[in-house]
This record gives structure tokens, sequence and C-alpha cells, in this order.
């Protein structure tokens, strides 16, 4: 016997559950895309900094190119939450 | 403002005879940018480089020795605090009297003390071998000189039973065990197999008679003797340090300008009477230079101002206000502006701390982050340095400043409700209001992100117009203008689709999908005229204004995490112990204020790391690539400015 009432709050529970699911997914995906894309980038920007100081700046602004991407993955994990 | 300083090309002309007293003039003005002369070959009647001036070679020997001398004592001029400067004469006469006797005290202790700790590093390694055989009781004659018996020394994984007639000692007292066997010499392989079985390393027997454990006291002795020594050695160097800083730096001081003095002519170009050279001179100082040198060498010389022509050779000086010159700091690690394109460490300088205070906008961290920029104003003496706890410590102003607007200490509220909008995010069941308002914060920063890549794109304009020359010039220009069209014609198109709050409601008026489509082809138009494969780059439109979210969602992590700290410190720790008090519960709360003051120290040194680089990275990636050039050179006038030496 099931009660309907009982049914409909464990299936709005569920929901909030898959909402933060898909937000940690969200963040933590991008996160480990972000971080594989800015490997190469950032390994090959030390090197290059190291031959020439005054690559700096060009090589911080390379490096985080990739991180729009967990910016977005947060942004869409808020907009879950919220 | 907003353009680097304006700059005058000066041509100098004057007889050989002149050549001391123009250099010292120049040189003591301190703003002539010398151009280095590089000689062409083709050039008909040939200019050569100039020689450098007699007592170059001197100097130069004399700044080596005292270069040496500082090295040896850890003397660093750019870091020592002006405690009065010594005159220049004054100075000179001791390079003669004191600093030979000075180089040669210096240079014995650097030699005794690199002969002890030759020495000490000899017991060390005596001592690293005898260790193992202190272990075995046996002295160290006994292990050789044997003719009919073979003796196996070394590390072993561990106790082995041997099948013939043997003396053995093992020992797992020591790192890598020890083992020592005895056999006759036909026996030797057969043992040889079995410990290698167990994983035998064979050491060697030091070259030493009698205990092997005396011995290695006596190494271990001796080594810690000569460390007192060395202590005494750099005693006695730091002696040196303490009598003698002063005068070494001005010594360094005087010789540096000696030497770049009198090599200056090698960046000359020279005839057989006369030189010539060329530089550049801030535009309001120009006329004054000139006066000097005419009235210096009576008017036998020549001066003429040259035409600027090509923008990328002339030195780019900024010309901020005073507030502002910390952050040209910021704009070096990028690239130095061009000469004639818009100088944007003013906008920075404002718009940084707004970036940086909307991040970590927490009265707690902020007031933190300035006590610390302040504290280390004593410790970092460089310039480099200083301009960045500068820049820091109006980072944290403004960092305090947000955060009474949004109402934060440390993760706590304040006692009033947040002025715009709340950042409290409901963790630990406490926050009572109406919780985060995100999506407005959000919407926020996306406004910010349009108009900071609005006024981006505009400047991209302006700068076209500087930068190039003719029809590029006008090309760039509509392309830049491109791209602002199609960004406010994708906005248009989204609002009249979309009923997005606190953003226009355009959903109603069909005009506006026009007007949007118009823009935004037209757009399209303009950036492809330019250059038809930049096409590929128009997702950065909408990726770089979304990019400015990053300004709510690091501070909001940085609110969740110093939130969480207060929870598990103060919620989950502290105050249950507090309601009845036991033994077990006073460790627990010192547990508690550990978590909260590691959590927070860890905390503040994120939300700076995050607010710092992600404001800066919003400059350098979303604005400065709508139109900033860069790549200038540095302005490097030919003189000094005398710390330790007055003439």
């Amino acid at each position: 016997m099931v009660d309907v009432g009982t049914t409909l709050e464990i299936a709005q529970a569920s929901q909030l559950g898959m909402k933060a699911l898909g937000a940690g997914l969200a963040v933590g995906l991008t996160g480990i895309g972000a971080g594989v894309a800015e490997m190469g980038i950032g390994s090959a920007a030390v090197g290059a900094t190291a031959e020439n100081r005054d690559m700096f700046g060009l090589a911080l602004l390379l490096t985080v190119i990739p991180e729009t991407i967990v910016i977005f993955g947060l942004v869409v994990a808020l907009l879950l939450l919220f | 403002m907003l353009r680097p300083e304006r700059m005058r090309r000066l041509l100098i002309a004057a007889p050989k005879g002149e050549i001391d007293t123009i250099i010292s003039e120049l040189y003591r003005h301190n703003i002539y940018h010398i151009e280095d002369f590089v000689a062409e070959s083709e050039a008909p009647e040939a200019l050569s480089i100039g020689h450098p001036l007699p007592g170059a070679s001197d100097a130069a020997s004399a700044l080596i020795k005292v270069r040496a001398i500082e090295n040896a004592c850890g003397i660093d001029p750019d870091n020592v605090e002006v405690r009065g400067k010594l005159p220049a004469s004054k100075v000179r006469e001791m390079i003669r009297t004191d600093l030979p006797a000075i180089q040669k005290e210096a240079e014995d202790l650097i030699g005794s003390r690199s002969r002890l700790e030759t020495r000490q590093k000899e017991h060390e390694q005596r001592a690293r071998e005898l260790e193992p055989f202190a272990a075995i009781p046996l002295d160290l004659e006994l292990y050789r000189g044997y003719a009919r018996f073979a003796v196996f020394t070394g590390h072993v994984m561990h106790d082995v039973a041997i099948d013939v007639p043997h003396e053995k000692y093992f020992s797992d007292k020591v790192a890598g065990n020890m083992i020592v066997v005895v056999v006759q010499n036909e026996h030797r392989e057969q043992v040889e197999r079995t410990l290698l079985d167990a994983g035998f390393q064979a050491i060697p027997v030091p070259e030493e008679t009698g205990a092997p454990a005396d011995r290695l006291r006596a190494h271990n002795g001796e080594a810690q003797q000569i460390n007192g020594e060395i202590a005494a050695v750099n005693q006695k160097i730091a002696g040196i340090r303490e009598r003698h800083t002063d005068f070494l730096v001005a010594c360094d001081e005087l010789l540096t300008a000696d030497v770049e003095r009198a090599e200056a002519p090698l960046r000359f170009a020279t005839t057989e009477e006369t030189f010539i050279t060329e530089g550049w001179v801030p535009g309001d100082r120009a006329d004054r230079i000139r006066e000097a040198l005419e009235k210096a060498t009576n008017g036998r010389i020549y001066i003429e101002e040259l035409e600027v022509d090509d923008d990328t050779r002339v030195p780019v000086e900024y010309e901020n206000p005073s507030f502002a010159s910390p952050t040209q700091m910021l704009m070096d690690i990028y690239a130095r502006p061009r000469y004639s394109e818009i100088d944007p460490t003013l906008m920075v300088a404002i718009v940084f701390p707004i970036f940086f205070g909307m991040i970590l906008g927490d009265v707690g961290y902020g007031a933190v982050l300035l006590a610390l920029s302040l504290g280390l104003r004593k410790f970092l003496k460089g310039d480099e340095g200083r301009m960045l706890l500068k820049v820091l410590s109006y980072a944290s102003i403004s960092s305090i400043i947000f955060g009474i607007i949004y109402s934060e200490f440390f993760g706590f509220a304040l006692p009033w409700p947040a002025l715009i909008f709340s950042r409290h995010l409901n963790i630990g069941g406490e926050a009572g209001g109406h919780g985060p308002q995100v999506a407005e914060l959000m919407i926020v920063a996306i406004w910010i992100g349009i108009l900071h890549i609005t006024l981006g794109r505009i400047l991209g304009i302006v700068n076209a117009r500087r930068l190039y020359h003719g029809r590029h010039a006008t090309k760039a220009a509509i392309a830049n203008a491109g791209w602002l069209g199609t960004m406010w014609g994708i906005l248009i198109l989204i609002w009249s689709f979309y009923a997005i709050p606190m953003m226009p409601d355009l959903t109603g008026f069909p005009v506006a999908v026009a007007v949007g489509v118009v823009l935004a082809v037209a757009g399209i138009i303009g950036i492809a005229q330019e250059n038809p494969l930049e096409i590929v780059e128009l997702p950065t439109i909408i990726s770089h204004v979304l990019s400015y979210a990053r300004l709510v969602a690091v501070g909001l992590s940085s609110v969740a995490i110093a939130m969480v700290i207060n929870f598990i410190a103060i919620g989950m720790m502290i105050q249950p112990q507090l309601e009845a008090i036991t033994p077990v519960g006073v460790i627990i709360i010192i547990v508690g204020i550990l978590v909260l003051l590691v959590g927070h120290v860890l905390n503040t040194a994120l939300g700076l790391l995050g607010g710092g680089l992600h404001s800066i990275r919003l400059h350098y990636v979303e604005f400065f690539t709508k139109f900033y050039k860069g790549g200038g050179k540095k302005y490097n006038p030919f003189g000094m400015k005398s710390k330790f030496t007055e003439e």
C-alpha cells in the first residue's frame, strides 16, 4: 500500500538530490576538463617563462584561458541550486 | 594620464674634448635615454663606436672587488636601509686607503671558512662510513690482512645461515642491517652466493684502526668542533657586514656610476674629432637639459630636435596620478604600453580594487590583508615589492568596503542586513533573511562584464586610429565597432525573447528583434571585412561576458568556505562542549579553535590568490585583448638617483 503524500515527498526530495548531484557534476567535470586543458599549456608556459621572464604576462594569459570552462560549470551549478 | 609621457628626440653633437663634461652633465640630470649607436657598414663616411674614457677598466675592476666582498658578506644594496649619505670625495679617498684592507680581511675569512667546511665534510663522510661498523664488536684492524680468509662486510636484508665453517656477526640496529662473515678462501664463492641471495651489498672497511665506535665518536666530535669554528668565522664576517655595509654600498654606487659614465662613449657614434649621440628626453624637461648642456660647454655643442617617426623606437614612461602608479607594476607584468596607444593604467587602478572587493568582500579578511600589506612594508625594500603591497592595500580597503555592503565578517553576518545583495549561504541552518541572492548578483556581474567589454571595444576603436595608418586604421576601427555591434545585437535579441530580471525587457517589441538582427549582421560584416577568419572567434563574445560571472562565483566559494569553517569549528566542536564542560570537552574546544584559526588563515590565502588572480585575469584576458597591444620599450634614463653618496 503506497501513500500518495509520501510518494510526492520522496519525489520532491529526490528532485532536490538530483539537482545537487547535477550541480556537483557540473563543477567537478568542468574542473577536470579545465585541469586537463591547463596541464599542457601550464607546463609549456612555465618553460617559456624560465627562458624569458618577459613571457610571464602572456604565459599567464594563455594558461588561464581554459579556466572559463570551469566558470561555466560553476555558473550552471549555481543556477541549478538557487 | 591615459597616455605615456610625451618624449622629445634630441641629437647632440660636440667636439670630443667636451665629452667628459657632457657625459657628467647628462648623468647628473638623469633624464636622457640614450639610443645606442649601431654602426652601419654601408654608411659612406664611417662613423664608429666611441672608446671608453680613461679609468674605465680601473673602476670596473674595483667594482668587481667591491661586489665580491658584498656577495661574500651577503650584502644586497637594494635591501640596505639608507642611514645617511657619504660624501663622494670621502668615499673615493676610502676606496684607496681602506678598501684593500677590507678586501684582504674578507678574502681571508672566506678562504678559511671554505677550508673548514671541506674538513668538516671529510669528517662527516668518515663518520657515515663508520656508522655500520660501530654495531659490530670488532676492532677495525681485525678486518684486514688475512691470507687464508675472506671477509665479507655489508648490508643484508635479513640474517642468513651459512653451512660452512665460519665466523659471523649480524646486527639489525643499523639502517639496512649489517653483516660480517669470515670464511676460508675455498668457501668464498659459495658464501658469496648465499649472501647475494639475501640481498647482500658490500661496503668497504674504513682505513682506520681501533674500535669503530670510538673512531665514530672522534669524527663526530671533530665535526662538531669545526662547526663551532665555522660559526666563529661567520661571526667575523657578520662583523665586517656590521662595520662596513654603509661604506661598501656607497663604493658600489659610486663605482657603478663611474663605470657607467666611463663606458657611455661605447653607446655614441664618433668621428675623428667629434661625437654624436641620439636620445630621448621627457617633453617638459627637454629645454632645461638643453640650457644646462650649453652652459656647461660654453656653447661648444650642437643640439637638434629630431622628429618622432617610428613609435616602436620611443621609450615609454608612465604618466599617472600618484595613487595609480603602483598599478604600473601590474601593467609591466603584462606589457608596457606602446608610445602612441592608450595607457590603461588608470582604469586598471580603479577597476582592479573594485573587482577584488567584489570577490573578497569581507571586513575581516580585508582587515587582515590590509594589516599584512602595511606590516610587510618594513621588510620589503625593493621597489616592485612595495608597489605590489600598495596595490594590495588598496584592494583590501575595497574589500573592507564591500564587506560592509555585503555585511560579512569572517563569514559571519554583521549586525545589519546586506545593503545590496546578500551572499549569506544557508550553511549549518543558521542563516536568517532571504538567503543568497545568487541570480541577482550574477546579473550584476554580467552587467559589469558587458560595460567593461564595451569600454574595451571603444578604447579599441580609439587605439586603432592611433596605432595604424591609412586604410588599415579605418578597417581596424570598423572591426572593433563590428565586435561591439555584434555583442549588443546579440544582447538585444536575447532581451527581446526572454524577460530577464534587472535587464531591459524587450519581449513586447518586435522592432527590437529587427534592431538586434541588423546590429549583429552589420557587426559580423564589420568584423569580416578586416579578417574573415575572425568570424570563428564569435563565441568569445558570449564566453567573455559570462566569464565575469566569476566575480560572484569565486566570491561565493570563499564565503562558503568561511561559513563551513565557522560551522565545523564553532557549531560542531566548540558550542556543544560549552554547555557542559568536561576535560575531554576542553581538548575538543582547543582543537576547535585550532580548526578555526587554520581554516581562516587558509581561506585568507585562498581569497588573496582567488581575488587577485581572477581580477587581474579579467583585465588581462577579457579587457586588454579588446584594445591593448603593448610592447613599448622601457624608458631608462642615463644616470642614477644616488641613495648612499652625494657629490
